[in-house]
């Protein structure tokens, strides 16, 4: 068998519940330092290869590697500790915590020592400009506060490999704006990967210099932006949904 | 320069030091002014503050409800026996291997080594059940209990089975309780400000997002359990050497429910919430049975029927749940803020 290459590299994951099969042999590289787009329509299967990589799924078939060791099978906690983080888009904070405890429990997930944890949450919480609201709950956040804290607390792992799960759903345009500044920023001051799974092209192609596009848990396409959108089976997979969606509302 | 270092550390440190000064104020002001009966009554109250603590370290910072954590309490309670009656009373009573029927141990090194027995026996149990969550942990924790129950009701050499086992050495007053329950609020809170409790708290927020972070549920857990049980088999240590004799029957459902009640009336979501609820359903209990055996009011003796104490705690019960349902303290802390712009524990 050949060695996978340094980075996060997917190859021929299949997931199937039941006879469903929600990913059919997709396969994923992302490098230290790049941002991957990953988008689809709703139901495409975004989350279940985010859960099939970051542990919450355990694939059928296929492997995942994370630089050169193979991870696939391993629980969760264990793939977060070796440096693959992610978000959720369901927020999954700690809603009775401080912000600060939010990020310092994970900053401590990572092996870090109490004092040290607290260091860094107080050092990320700078760099995303959000150190004042640093006592509040987490649970008593607003929408899109909740999203940057749970961005915060991914990078509090200290991943080399960051994976964000819809992070600007239900955002406003100008929210949008400023997450995709933030999320420009994390490789070049992190030195980590990013995986971008968005439903919003707004968000997505203004980040991503590489996108790849999944429809029923295949996957479509794969480019840059430009060849993307002139793809003419994403536009219509793209187009077909929002007319199908357009008449389930009618 | 120092001043303000001890200002920020008695700030990090205000809950334990405002909930062992509160407890150690009322045992003056009884040691001071009221009978024996009265200081009796204080003693077995901070021998449930013990407890409640003990809980609290585990099903407080997990979220995990755990049925049976008496067992260790029981655990607790036996091995100071068989490490601190006479050598008289355990040659008649009890059939014990030549280290324990020989000697008769120190009572000091005898609590540390009972707790740490029943933190051992809640690390080799509790290694399969933090595995589980939610109601398949508090279900096979309930199981653990009914284990030991059966187990130390038929272990006739050891336990005297059903029988009630005299003679323990009474040496548990107020203070002495006092001293243990300042070291379990000490201990519980350091536990909790620690890494190790900061991670199981988030893992009590939300299981999905602890795991993201790197955060080993069952690790977490397991730490909490040990430590809980320590206390837990602490709180059986002093209530064998506060009542002088222990029997299995006085470990089980009841004292497990009503532990587990001053948790939750408390608030089972911060240390001031376990000591709160031990110390105010202690007392109630206290006034109702006081009122049970008939008081005088001008002239005429007030009495409640028997089973008024039972009663009242449930209705106690029923309404902090209905008007508070996170419990008294609503899972905050009691906690004194010195300077201005003061930063969180």
């Amino acid at each position: 068998m050949e060695r996978p290459d340094a980075g996060l590299s997917a190859r021929g994951i299949v997931v199937r519940f039941d006879g469903l099969t929600a990913i059919d042999r997709v396969s994923i590289s992302l490098q230290a330092g790049g941002i991957l787009g990953l988008i689809g329509p709703n139901g495409a299967g975004k989350s279940t290869l985010v859960n099939a990589l970051t542990g919450f799924q355990r694939p059928t078939e296929g492997s995942v590697h994370l630089d050169r060791t193979e991870i696939t099978g391993w629980p969760p906690d264990r793939i977060a500790r070796r440096g693959l983080a992610r978000t959720f888009q369901a927020g999954r904070l700690f809603r009775g915590l401080s912000v600060l405890e939010n990020l310092a429990a994970a900053a401590v997930g990572s092996g870090l020592s109490r004092r040290e944890a607290e260091a860094r949450a107080l050092e990320l919480l700078g760099w995303m400009d959000f150190a004042e609201h640093a006592e509040l709950d987490a649970g008593s956040l607003p929408y899109g506060d909740q999203r940057r804290v749970g961005i915060g607390r991914a990078l509090a792992v200290g991943p080399t490999y960051l994976l964000l799960d819809e992070p600007a759903a239900g955002m406003s345009d100008a929210e949008c704006d400023d997450l995709v500044a933030l999320i420009d920023r994390i490789p070049r001051e992190f030195g980590c990967g990013v995986l971008l799974i968005e439903h919003n092209m707004r968000v997505i192609m203004n980040v991503c210099p590489r996108i790849h596009v999944i429809e029923s848990g295949r996957t479509l396409a794969q480019g840059s932006p430009a060849e993307i959108r002139s793809n003419d089976a994403v536009v219509h997979a793209y187009l077909g949904t929002k007319t199908e969606r357009g008449r389930a509302e009618r | 320069m120092s001043g303000s270092r001890l200002r920020s550390l008695l700030e990090a440190y205000s809950t334990p030091v405002l909930l062992s000064s509160i407890l150690s104020l009322v045992v003056v002001v009884v040691w001071m002014n009221a009978s024996g009966v009265l200081a009796q009554t204080v003693t077995d109250a901070l021998i449930r503050v013990v407890l409640v603590v003990g809980l609290y370290i585990f099903v407080g910072n997990s979220g995990v409800l755990a049925f049976g954590h008496i067992a260790f309490t029981m655990i607790g309670a036996y091995a100071t026996a068989w490490l601190t009656l006479s050598t008289f009373k355990k040659s008649f009573a009890l059939q014990l291997p030549a280290i324990l029927a020989e000697h008769q141990y120190p009572v000091f090194p005898s609590a540390i080594a009972a707790s740490s027995l029943a933190a051992v026996v809640a690390l080799i149990v509790g290694i399969p059940i933090m595995r589980l969550s939610g109601i398949s942990a508090a279900i096979a924790t309930l199981a653990v209990l009914g284990m030991f129950h059966t187990f130390y009701n038929n272990w006739g050499p050891w336990t005297m089975g059903a029988a009630t086992l005299p003679g323990v050495p009474l040496y548990v007053d107020m203070w002495v309780a006092l001293g243990w329950v300042v070291f379990a609020i000490f201990v519980a809170f350091i536990y909790q400000r620690s890494r190790y409790g900061l991670a199981l708290r988030a893992t009590r927020e939300d299981e999905f997002g602890a795991r993201a972070a790197g955060i080993s549920i069952p690790r977490q857990r397991l730490i909490a359990f040990v430590i809980s049980a320590f206390f837990m088999g602490l709180g059986g240590v002093l209530q064998a050497h506060f009542l002088g004799s222990i029997a299995v029957k006085n470990f089980w459902l009841s004292l497990t429910f009503i532990s587990l009640a001053m948790l939750i009336i408390g608030g089972q979501r911060s240390l001031t919430g376990a000591v709160v609820g031990a110390s105010v359903i202690s007392a109630i209990t206290e006034v109702l049975r006081l009122v049970e055996n008939g008081i005088e009011v001008g002239g005429t003796t007030i009495s409640l029927p028997p089973g008024s104490q039972e009663l009242g705690i449930a209705l106690v019960m029923l309404l902090v749940l209905i008007f508070r349902p996170s419990g008294i303290t609503g899972g905050r802390e009691l906690r004194l803020r010195l300077s201005r712009r003061a930063r969180g524990a």
